[in-house]
Parts: structure tokens; sequence; C-alpha cells
């Protein structure tokens, strides 16, 4: 649907961004939060 | 308002349709049907004039939050192009699932949010930013143990949200992991006794993909 001359912000999005990485810090965090948790218990 | 009818959509001028579209697409975010916002939000972008920034700004402004709504990220090229990082946290609590930053990034924006009118739709997105946190606390679980993976105690999740600077206690998570199951954010079953939500084998978090939750 998008035309040719369609501006070029009609192009910048990702449906597909979900992906199973879990190598970056927020979920290294969250990672290292759970495990120290689930020790004291 | 009934004689337009007549009139074919088609024979308007570009420019004419490209308004009409904005400010309609607009009303279909107040009401919150995110589809037809998006149809129409996304054809007056499609076709206005790529040299009117502050047009195509202002279609970003509420096309993204819309966007959003159905699972669908602006690449971080675009914020900058068109300077509206009050986003740029936003996308990225939502890739994280992190709560904390997308509660604080709707207040630090809070003002700008409410006046544009999206800040209730921006609220929403909370579940699925609830979402993505569930499934980082399943692929980690699941990278320790292959087996149990799919069971979740409410607990780890309780723990998860304190981490987060969040208060929850054990009834309101199941409160909200029963929403996202009702939602369709989340495929699975309560063990309520044990305090353990069993996700599903397959497909456990279906995405969105450009469909409006519920």
């Amino acid at each position: 649907e998008a035309k040719e001359e369609g501006t070029e912000a009609a192009q910048q999005w990702e449906d597909d961004w979900d992906d199973d990485d879990v190598n970056d810090d927020f979920s290294l965090q969250l990672k290292k939060e759970l495990e120290s948790n689930a020790e004291k218990k | 308002i009934e004689t337009a009818r007549i009139f074919d959509f088609e024979e308007f001028p570009l420019r004419d349709k490209v308004t009409y579209m904005y400010y309609t697409g607009r009303l279909e975010v107040y009401n919150e049907n995110f589809s037809a916002a998006d149809h129409k939000l996304s054809y007056a972008l499609n076709h206005c004039n790529p040299w009117k920034e502050r047009n195509i700004r202002m279609i970003l402004k509420y096309l993204i939050p819309v966007k959003l709504s159905i699972g669908i990220l602006p690449k971080t090229s675009l914020l900058e192009k068109y300077n509206l990082t009050e986003y740029n946290n936003i996308v990225l609590a939502f890739r994280r699932g992190d709560l904390r930053l997308l509660r604080h990034a709707l207040q630090e924006h809070e003002d700008q949010f409410l006046r544009s009118g999206v800040y209730l739709v921006l609220e929403k997105l909370e579940l699925q930013v609830y979402q993505r946190l569930l499934k980082k606390i399943y692929i980690i679980q699941k990278q320790k143990d292959q087996n149990k993976a799919h069971q979740i105690k409410l607990d780890l999740i309780v723990r998860a949200l304190k981490w987060l600077e969040i208060d929850m206690d054990v009834d309101e998570v199941e409160c909200i992991m029963s929403i996202l199951i009702y939602k369709n954010l989340v495929k699975g079953y309560f063990a309520h006794k044990s305090k353990v939500v069993v996700l599903s084998k397959q497909d456990p978090f279906p995405r969105l993909t450009g469909k409006a939750i519920n």
C-alpha cells in the first residue's frame, strides 16, 4: 500500500522485534536477582 | 454529514484526504479503535508531503502509541529523525519488559502525553510489558531447568517486581496474571493452591504483531 513516493517514515517499524535473547544488561540483572533470592529461601 | 456519503473519498485532492485521515485517525485513538487508528494514521503518513517534517511529526505523535498498542515498535532512527525522544525510554522499556522504566518514562513526560491525549493509551502498554517480563523470567528459568520452566511460581514474579520497585503481593500478581491470560497475552492456567502459573507448552506468549488486545 505504501507508495514509492511515500515518506520513509512509513518503513521505520519493527513488528518482529521480540526475541529470546536474555544477554542484555537488564535480563542479566534480573537473572541475578531471581537467583540470589532463590538461595535465600 | 449524511450527504457526504454520496461523495467518493478517492475524488478528493490528496492533501485533503491526508488531513481527513489524520483527524479521523486521532478520533479513533481517543475511541481506542487501534486497528482503525493504525489504518488511518498510516494512510496519512504514507501520503503526506515527505518534506513537511512538522506534519510527519504530528502524525507520528499519535501513530507511535497506536503501533505500540498493537505490538509494533518504531525504530530508533525514526525517533531520532523526528525528534520524538520522549518515546525512547518507553520503547526501551517495552523491549526489556522493564516496568520501572515504563513508569518513569510516563512520569517524566506526563504533561506532554496528557496534552496530546495519548497518556491513557501509553498507560495501557503496561500489560504488554508484564508479558515481556514474564517471558524473560520464563526463558531464564528454562536455561536452568528445561523441564520445570513452564511452571512459574508467583513468588518469583513478586520478587522480580520488587526488584523493579513495584510492591505487589501474591494475590495482586495472580490478578495481573489472570488479566494477561484473559487478554490472550499469556497462554496457561493457574494452580491456585500451589501459587504457580502453568504456561502452555505451545506458544505461551502469543505476539500481537498488528492485532489489538481484545
